[in-house]
Order: C-alpha cells, then sequence, then structure tokens
C-alpha cells in the first residue's frame, strides 16, 4: 500500500500506446527540438560563466617624473589590472619595470637593494637584476619575473606605463 | 546493460515498480483544460528563476558602493549577460502573473474548500513568497527607485501594528535604509525566500498528491468513465513540457524585444521626483495615495487576512450568517477587480 | 489532444525557441562596450582630493576627468605637491600642497615647452611695468592705496608680481588651522601671461592652456590669443577676424582638426586657415616634407618689432645661460662669445627689480632668418612671389609711418623735452603729450598691426589715417602753441614750417588745380552737380 494512491479518483485502465510511424516521428522531433533548444540554452550558460577578458582602457598610465626613481631602488606601483609591479632604476639609470608576481605560485617578490635582485619569500625565489631566476624553486623551472614596457620621455622627464 | 541495471537496482533500492506506479497516476480528465496548468507554469518559472539566478550571483556583488556597477557590467560586458538578466527579469514577471492566475483558478473552482484548506494557505503562503522575491530582487539592482521603493515599503511595514518597528528594523537592517539592507535583501532573495518556497513547494505539492486534484465536472461534457482520467506521465508530463518550452519561447521574444535597462544609480541624497514601485505593488501605492498610511497598512493587513484564512471564514460566514457558498464568487470577482482597478489606475499616474 | 499532437506541438515550439535563441546570439554578436569616453583614472593619493573636491568644487574635478591628464592618471598632486617650506606651501589633509601651479611645475613634465617659453617675450610681460603705460594706470587711473585700474586691467594679460600679506615681523602670514599662506589679493587671481611666481619662474600656463581640461581646442583658437591681444593700442584679434586668414578660420572652424589629441600639424592635420597659434608657434610641414615642429618661443618667427615709437627689424641675440633679447638693427651686432651688458628681472619684496649684469653670447638669429622661418608657413598655402610681395608691401607700410610721422614726431618730442619745454617728470601734463603718445602708441600701432595681418581697414582708416589726421590736425598744431606758450615760437614756428614744406606735406598747401578738377568731376560723376 503505497501512500501515494490516488483516493478521490477511481483508477481506470488506460488503452495500451500503439507505436505507429507517427508516433517515432513526433517523439523523434519532439526529443531533437529540446535537445537542440536547450542544448543551446545551455551551450549560452557556459559561455556566460567565462568572464570576458578585462581590457586595460587606457594604453598609456603616467607612472611618475624621472626625478623620483632613486638609482638602485625599486619603485612599487600598481597599474589599472590590478597588477602589482617594481620599477627600479639601474645604476645606469636605466628604468625596468617588472610584474612583482613570482612565477613559481604567485607570491609578491620584493627588491633587495644592497644583492640588487628580487627575493620571494614563499619558497625562498631569488631572481637578478633583469628578472631571472637565480636559485629557488623558480630557478629549477627556468623561470624569470615576467617585464612590463616602460615610456621614458627623458626630454619632458616623464615615466609612463605601455599596457597591451 | 544487464550489470549496470542490477547495480542501480542494488545500490538505489528503489521500488522501480512504485515509481512506475506514481508516473501512470490517472490525472482527472479535466485536466486537459489548459486553465489547470496554472500551477505547473510558476513551478517551471521558479526553476528557470533558481538557474539563472544562480548564474546572476556568479557577476552580482551585492555591495552599495558595486551593486549598480555589476549589474551594469553584467548588463553590458559579460557575455549573454543581458540575456540571462532579461530572462530572469521577464520570468519574474510571468511568475507573479502566473502565480495569481493560479490562485483565481483554485479560488473559483472552489478547491480551497475542505479537506484543501491547509493547502490554500500554504498557496497564499507562496504568494507571499514570489511577492517577497520580486521586491527583494528588484532592490538588489540598486538603482534610484530600487532604492527609494525600500524606503517606501520599510515605511509601510513600520506602520504595522505591534510589530511594525521590529519586523521594520529586521527588514532595514537598523533605522534607515544602508548597506546593512542591501546585504539582507540579498539574503531574503538567495537564501530565505528560495528555501522558504522549496519547502512550501514540496508541502503544497504533496498535499496536491495526497488529496488528489479536485474532481471537476463541466455541464457540457458527459461523464465519460472511459477517459475520466489520463495518466500523468506520459500525457501530461507532455503538457507540461510543452508549457514549458512555450514558456521559454516567450521569455526569449520578451528579453530580444524588451530588455530590462539599467536607471540611475541609487543616491541615499536625493529622491526622484517620481517614486514607484514595480507594478504587482501598484494597488498597495494607490490604496496609499488613497487613504492614510494607517488606514491604507490596516487595510492591506485585513485584506491579506482574509485571503490567507478564507477557507475558514468562509466557513463560519456559511454556518453563522448562512452566507451561501456562491457567494464567494461574487465577493471573489469583487475583491479582483477592486485589485485590478487599483492597479490600473496607478499605471496612469506613473 | 493527443499525445503525439502535443509532441508536435513540443517540436514546433522548440524550433521556435531555437529560432528566438539564434536571434539572441545575433544580438550577442552586435553587442560591444557602450563607446563612452574613457573615465578619469584616480590614482593613489589623489584619491582623497577627488573624493573631497568633488562635493565642494564639483565643476573643478569634472574639468579635470574630461583631460588628458586624467586619461593617463595625472591628477592632483602631481601638480599641486609643493616642498615644505616653499612660501606658497602649506599642509592640507595630510599633504603638502600649493595653490599655485608655476612653469616651473608644468616643466616637471612638459621641460621643451616651458624651456622654449621662459625664454619667449611672453614670460617677459611682467616686465613693462615701468613705463608709460604703468603710469597711466597706477597714477593717472589709480589713486594711493588703490591700484585697481593696473590690478584688473594691465596685470590681468601681462600678469603680476605675486606675493603675500606678511605681519609686522615681515614673516608672511598665515591663516587657520592648516597655515595655510595669505596672498595679496592684488596679486591673485591672476594669471596673467608673464606673472612672476615666488619660485622665480615667469608665466602661467594656465593662461593659454586653461586649467583644469587643458583643452587644445581651447589654446588653439584664436579667441585664445584674443583675450589680451585687442584693443586700441595692438588690436590683433580684430585685425585677424576681419582679414582673410579670420574669414577662412570662421568659417571652416569644424575643419580645423582644433581638438586633436597631440601634435597639430599645418599640411597635415588641418589645412583650411592659419590660426594666431599656427603663424606664431605651432608646427607645419615644410616643402622638404620635413616636419617643423612647434615652439612657445612666439618671438622666434618675428621679423619686425611693432611696438616703439620707431619700427626695427630685429636680431635675436641668444645666450649661454638660455636668456636671449631682440636687439635693433640699428645696434651693431655682437659676435658668438662677446661678454654683453644685460639685466635680470625678478621679483624681491613684491616688486619688479632690474638688476645689471653681464651674459656671454651664444648665437645671433638675424631678423632674415627670423622671417624666413615664417615664412615657411606661408608657403605651405601661398607661393614665393606672393610672400615675398606681401612682404614687400608690409615692410613699405611700416617704413611709410616710420619716416613721415614717427621719426619727425619722435624728433620734435625729444627737442622739446631737451629744450626745457617738455618735463619728462610730467609726461601728460601737456596736450601735445596725450597726442603723441597715441600717434605711436595707439593708431600707429594699429596701421602697422593691420599690414601685419592684412587687415586693410585696420591698416587705413583705423590706422594711417588716424595717424595722418592726428599729426596735422593736432599734433603739430598743439606743438605750435606748446612753443608759442613757452615763448620759444621764435625757434618753432620756422621749423615746423620746414618740415611742412618736405615733399610729402606739401599737399597741406594745396592740390594742383588739375587735381582739384579732377576731384570736383568724380564727386559731380557720383553724386551729381551741387545745387544752383
Amino acid at each position: 500500500m503505497t501512500p501515494f494512491r490516488n483516493r478521490s479518483v477511481p483508477c481506470y485502465a488506460f488503452p495500451a500506446m500503439t507505436s505507429s510511424r507517427r508516433s517515432v516521428l513526433a517523439r523523434a522531433l519532439a526529443g531533437v527540438g529540446l535537445a537542440l533548444s536547450y542544448g543551446l540554452l545551455g551551450g549560452y550558460f557556459v559561455a556566460y560563466l567565462f568572464p570576458p577578458r578585462r581590457t586595460a582602457t587606457r594604453r598609456r598610465l603616467f607612472v611618475g617624473r624621472r626625478e623620483q626613481f632613486r638609482r638602485g631602488a625599486a619603485h612599487p606601483f600598481v597599474d589599472q589590472r590590478g597588477r602589482t609591479l617594481l620599477i627600479v632604476a639601474r645604476p645606469d639609470g636605466e628604468l625596468v619595470g617588472f610584474d612583482s608576481t613570482c612565477p613559481h605560485l604567485g607570491c609578491h617578490v620584493h627588491w633587495e637593494a644592497e644583492s640588487a635582485s628580487f627575493v620571494c619569500p614563499c619558497h625562498q625565489g631569488f631572481f637578478d637584476a633583469d628578472g631571472v631566476a637565480t636559485a629557488g624553486p623558480p630557478a629549477a623551472a627556468g623561470q624569470s619575473l615576467a617585464r612590463v614596457t616602460l615610456e621614458v620621455d627623458e626630454r619632458g622627464g616623464t615615466v609612463f606605463l605601455q599596457e597591451s | 546493460m544487464a550489470r549496470l541495471r542490477r547495480f542501480l537496482t542494488e545500490t538505489l533500492p528503489v521500488d522501480w515498480d512504485q515509481l512506475r506506479e506514481l508516473g501512470a497516476e490517472p490525472v482527472p480528465h479535466h485536466l486537459k483544460h489548459w486553465w489547470w496548468c496554472l500551477g505547473g507554469t510558476p513551478l517551471y518559472l521558479f526553476v528557470v528563476q533558481v538557474v539563472t539566478g544562480i548564474l546572476l550571483t556568479f557577476y552580482y556583488v551585492p555591495d552599495p558602493d558595486q551593486a549598480w556597477e555589476s549589474v551594469a557590467r553584467l548588463t553590458h560586458e559579460v557575455r549573454f549577460g543581458w540575456y540571462l538578466r532579461a530572462l530572469h527579469h521577464w520570468a519574474a514577471n510571468l511568475m507573479i502573473v502566473a502565480v495569481m492566475l493560479h490562485l483565481l483558478r483554485v479560488f473559483f473552482t472552489g478547491a480551497y474548500r475542505h479537506p484543501r484548506q491547509l493547502n490554500w494557505c500554504f498557496g497564499v503562503l507562496l504568494l507571499a513568497c514570489t511577492l517577497g522575491f520580486g521586491f527583494t530582487g528588484y532592490s538588489l539592482v540598486y538603482e534610484q527607485m530600487s532604492f527609494w521603493g525600500a524606503t517606501v515599503a520599510a515605511n509601510l511595514v513600520e506602520a504595522m501594528p505591534l510589530v511594525g518597528p521590529a519586523a521594520a528594523t529586521l527588514m532595514r537592517g537598523g533605522s534607515e535604509v544602508t548597506g546593512n539592507t542591501l546585504t539582507r535583501f540579498f539574503v531574503f532573495h538567495i537564501g530565505l525566500f528560495p528555501t522558504a518556497m522549496a519547502a512550501l513547494l514540496l508541502l503544497h505539492l504533496a498535499l496536491v498528491r495526497l488529496h488528489g486534484v479536485t474532481r471537476v465536472r463541466f455541464s457540457h461534457e458527459d461523464d465519460r468513465p472511459g477517459e475520466a482520467s489520463f495518466p500523468f506521465w506520459p500525457h501530461h508530463a507532455a503538457t507540461e513540457l510543452l508549457i514549458g518550452v512555450l514558456l521559454m519561447y516567450i521569455l526569449t521574444v520578451l528579453a530580444l524585444a524588451l530588455p530590462p535597462e539599467l536607471g540611475p544609480k541609487a543616491d541615499p541624497l536625493v529622491t526622484p521626483p517620481h517614486i514607484q514601485p514595480e507594478w504587482y505593488f501598484f494597488f498597495s501605492f494607490r490604496l496609499l495615495k488613497l487613504t492614510s498610511l494607517q488606514t491604507s497598512v490596516h487595510l492591506t493587513l485585513v485584506v491579506g487576512l482574509l485571503i490567507f484564512a478564507w477557507p475558514f471564514v468562509e466557513d463560519l460566514l456559511h454556518r453563522w450568517l448562512r452566507m451561501p457558498r456562491e457567494a464567494s464568487v461574487v465577493l471573489g470577482v469583487l475583491g479582483f477587480l477592486g485589485f485590478l482597478t487599483l492597479t490600473v489606475w496607478e499605471s496612469f499616474a506613473g | 489532444m493527443s499525445l503525439d499532437a502535443k509532441r508536435i506541438v513540443i517540436a514546433v515550439l522548440s524550433f521556435f525557441f531555437l529560432g528566438a535563441l539564434l536571434l539572441v546570439a545575433w544580438r550577442e554578436t552586435l553587442r560591444h562596450t557602450p563607446e563612452g569616453e574613457p573615465p578619469a583614472i584616480v590614482t593613489g593619493s589623489n584619491q582623497a582630493c577627488v573624493t573631497c573636491h568633488q562635493q565642494h568644487s564639483a565643476s573643478l574635478v569634472m574639468q579635470w576627468e574630461d583631460s588628458r591628464h586624467a586619461k593617463v592618471g595625472i591628477g592632483c598632486l602631481d601638480c599641486h605637491r609643493a616642498a615644505e617650506g616653499e612660501p606658497d606651501a602649506w599642509r592640507h589633509e595630510g599633504q603638502w600642497v600649493s595653490a599655485l601651479v608655476t612653469p616651473l611645475d608644468c616643466g616637471g613634465c612638459h621641460a621643451k615647452e616651458q624651456q622654449e617659453f621662459a625664454r619667449s617675450h611672453h614670460a617677459k610681460a611682467g616686465e613693462i611695468l615701468a613705463s608709460l603705460d604703468n603710469v597711466l594706470a597706477e597714477r593717472a587711473a589709480g589713486m594711493p592705496g588703490n591700484n585697481a585700474d593696473a590690478v584688473n586691467g594691465c596685470l590681468q594679460c601681462h600678469g603680476s608680481i605675486i606675493d603675500f600679506e606678511h605681519d609686522g615681523e615681515g614673516r608672511i602670514r598665515r591663516t587657520g588651522a592648516e597655515k595655510r599662506p595669505v596672498i595679496d589679493p592684488n596679486t591673485w587671481p591672476n594669471s596673467g601671461m608673464g606673472r612672476i611666481n615666488p619660485d622665480g619662474s615667469k608665466g602661467s600656463c594656465h593662461a593659454c592652456h586653461s586649467r583644469h581640461t587643458f583643452d587644445a581646442k581651447l589654446s588653439r583658437a584664436p579667441e585664445n590669443c584674443g583675450k589680451c591681444h585687442m584693443g586700441p593700442d595692438h588690436p590683433q584679434i580684430e585685425i585677424y577676424n576681419e582679414s582673410k586668414h579670420g574669414i577662412a578660420f570662421h568659417a571652416n572652424r569644424h575643419e580645423m582638426a582644433l581638438d586633436k589629441d597631440g601634435s597639430w600639424i599645418l599640411g597635415r592635420d588641418y589645412s583650411a586657415a592659419p590660426t594666431c597659434a599656427t603663424c606664431h608657434i605651432s608646427g607645419y610641414l615644410a616643402a622638404s616634407g620635413e616636419v617643423i615642429g612647434n615652439s612657445h618661443d612666439v618671438g622666434e618667427r618675428i621679423s619686425w618689432t611693432l611696438r616703439p615709437v620707431v619700427s626695427t627689424k630685429i636680431h635675436l641675440v641668444r645666450f649661454e645661460d638660455g636668456y636671449q633679447e631682440n636687439w635693433p638693427d640699428t645696434r651693431p651686432l655682437p659676435a658668438p662669445g662677446d661678454a654683453v651688458e644685460s639685466t635680470e628681472h625678478h621679483a624681491k619684496d613684491g616688486r619688479l627689480v632690474a638688476t645689471p649684469l653681464t651674459r656671454r653670447v651664444r648665437d645671433v638669429v638675424t631678423w632674415e632668418e627670423r622671417r624666413s622661418a615664417m615664412k615657411g608657413v606661408c608657403l605651405s598655402c601661398h607661393n614665393h612671389t606672393y610672400v615675398d610681395n606681401f612682404y614687400t608691401q608690409f615692410d613699405d607700410l611700416v617704413v611709410l609711418y616710420n619716416e613721415k610721422f614717427a621719426k619727425p614726431a619722435q624728433a620734435i618730442m625729444d627737442d622739446l623735452t631737451r629744450e626745457g619745454l617738455l618735463d619728462p617728470k610730467t609726461p601728460f601734463a601737456e596736450p601735445v603729450q596725450w597726442t603723441f603718445w597715441e600717434l605711436w602708441h595707439h593708431e600707429g600701432r594699429r596701421a602697422r598691426h593691420g599690414a601685419s595681418m592684412m587687415g586693410p581697414d585696420y591698416t587705413h582708416w583705423h590706422g594711417m589715417y588716424e595717424v595722418a589726421k592726428h599729426f596735422y590736425e593736432k599734433f603739430l598744431p598743439q606743438v605750435e602753441e606748446l612753443a608759442a606758450r613757452k615763448g620759444a615760437a621764435a625757434t618753432w614756428t620756422p621749423r615746423l614750417e620746414a618740415l611742412l614744406a618736405r615733399e610729402e606735406h606739401a599737399w597741406l598747401r594745396g592740390l594742383s588745380t588739375q587735381e582739384a578738377r579732377r576731384l570736383q568731376e568724380s564727386y559731380e560723376h557720383r553724386y551729381g552737380a551741387p545745387e544752383p
């Protein structure tokens, strides 16, 4: 005795279904139609879940004036995409910019002026002044820090970041 | 294949025969009339809302400084974001219409009477949940109308007798509409109301199955005992599936033709010259303009309670005042016309 | 409805649904992020400034947001940051700021423009205030304790000397919790071209590059220069508007690419007409195909000085320290390396001080070279003959003014002064002094400027006609009257007669009979014979 038996309506025997060609066609068409339409809808849902690539809205971003960058020191900067960058003024005066995200597992490296190198505190990764890993897990994997393009206007004394 | 079947039957010890019986459950003949699909319609739309709602939550941010922006980003930048938002918006509106029509159908076919009084109550609660969904959902967009609509609604709640101030504080998360309010509305919308609705739906559907669908006989039909019922599966299921696809089609056309746009962002310091709630609250707004705050709140409460308890009230009126049961139809018509009048009147004021 | 019928309907409906979904996909491909103006970037500590000032001075912040600075993240503190100890600095909401942004501040990024501007004539605009113009504004129009004519008039174009109020001990007065220095209200607001700033720099970039949008289309438009280069003594904007250049500009304003980002080159970015900037500052495509860049040294292409009583060609003497001077062609030119007596103007205690010093000459740019630089611009639209002939016409007018009116009048005034009939200590006591002043300073300049920029009406009716009329009708009679009054008629009357006996003034004695009859006939022909 199931609790789901309908009490108020008597149970009538139902005529057996004949599978005629029309029936098969009807089922097939309905099945295909449903599969295609709901399938496409599902496809849209999946596409929706992949976020659109955030393009940087500007090609150039003012970083600072040339004289703000002391030789041998690194200047932190956050760009429009939220990347944390380190801009190093080399002894010869040249400015180079790096993404401070360690290529190993994504921690942020910091600059050590005395040794002119980058250090990642998470797993002791070391990088030279060119961003090439010299010790630790990133070195083992042959990785280096990502470079960013800087536009230095010596005449105007301005430093811009080139966003791609 | 046989091995798979044996694996399934051993790990899922369901009585398959029982299930088949369940599926073949006879459904009364009158359900071939399309009016009786008005119960399944809001259920289907609820499923649509849950699916689209979950997807929208991937990008929506419930913070006053980011809510509006996240909806804008969703509408303009995310792939098919505008479509999902449109589906959600239109399914909400259609669901409210469907629930109201279902209520009318149940009322005018007397299906609320003994022994189905409790189910009627659950249904009214489901209507309240649906309206609650609509209200909180609209507030989440954090447009000017959202913010000020929430403010007005909270003031109405506050005017309720006895529980008003406490209810309003709970609703707002404070003595005025702030960031707290948005957080609360978000929780109501994606947590509290869905749970309540799921529970109520379970109860509602279980009771429908337990009681059986009310047998109705139309005067122009002969009593055809041979075709007095038909199996739920596949016949009624096909009907419901049909309605489902039809609804998806209608929703998509509405999404293409009338996608929801974004009004100006909420500004707590500037009240727009023209506040108006969503259409399903027009009746209340118009009542507010016609009477005082106290009167309209009390009136709304009384009418709401009457609707909720109508099976019992009708019973009492029948027994004590000898009111014929058919009088309910008249009262229902009058009530519905009243609601329509207020709603249409307010729509012209906008 | 039978089950099969339902299934067919499901199939049909699902294909309708599918069709609608395809339309959704099509709509999706059309969708793009709304093309609006890219928003301003507010970086780091500028955010605090913006948040507060958005309320206090909403339009100012909105102007900045519209600027190119904001588009690359250059914000408030990048220009308004000051160093502790500077006279105009105070500590505001945790930062040392100054309301004054001087050319040195702008030059932190715009070094080339600042250097060019600093050596230009514009930067010296504030150094004129020891001339008769000064006397007229401060003494003739002004009164002791109220220098409002100079402050509101002359200084607003020429530039004030920024100064602060001082307390009894001579320290800069400071006010409020932030101890903001109190600026002398007579010196600020002021965005005069040659404003002398507390940091020693001269000028105000804002004079042409209005803050805070620093809109290129404003700076390139002629109306911008017209704020100062207008009026009875140098009506350049009026002349320009009269000229074919101005007419072409106004008819084609929208094809001028005035709001183009970056460089603005005649012959490449626009061609419809020149503006003031085109000829005097901006870059152009030379005949060689090379782009000659712009220069904020506005005098580089000028060959005449039309300002003094008697115009001369001017050479540009450039010194090793970057300073430069215009030397008239009547003065012998120095050689590179020569040490030359020069002057340094700077502000001290709110007053302009001129200090003599020696500078070493780096090189000389002759007036011919300067004219050649200007012709480079003309040649973009006009051919050589056209340009050269124009300069012939222009030169002749200046020479006409010089020779017929300016030099004789100047000589007369010099002699009157030397003979004691005029006292340089009372420069406007006599009517003849006013007349002479206006003769060279007003109509004389109008005539010369009119010829320089092809404004015929300014050259003649507002110019040489009035020079001639006032010379004959006022100046000479006033000289005679003065001489008679001071008992020097014996020397002066014959002298004036000798002047008027010269060929160019002979017309005063009368036209020939032939000329008179031709005159009469032409009027009768035009207007009919007079009534009997």
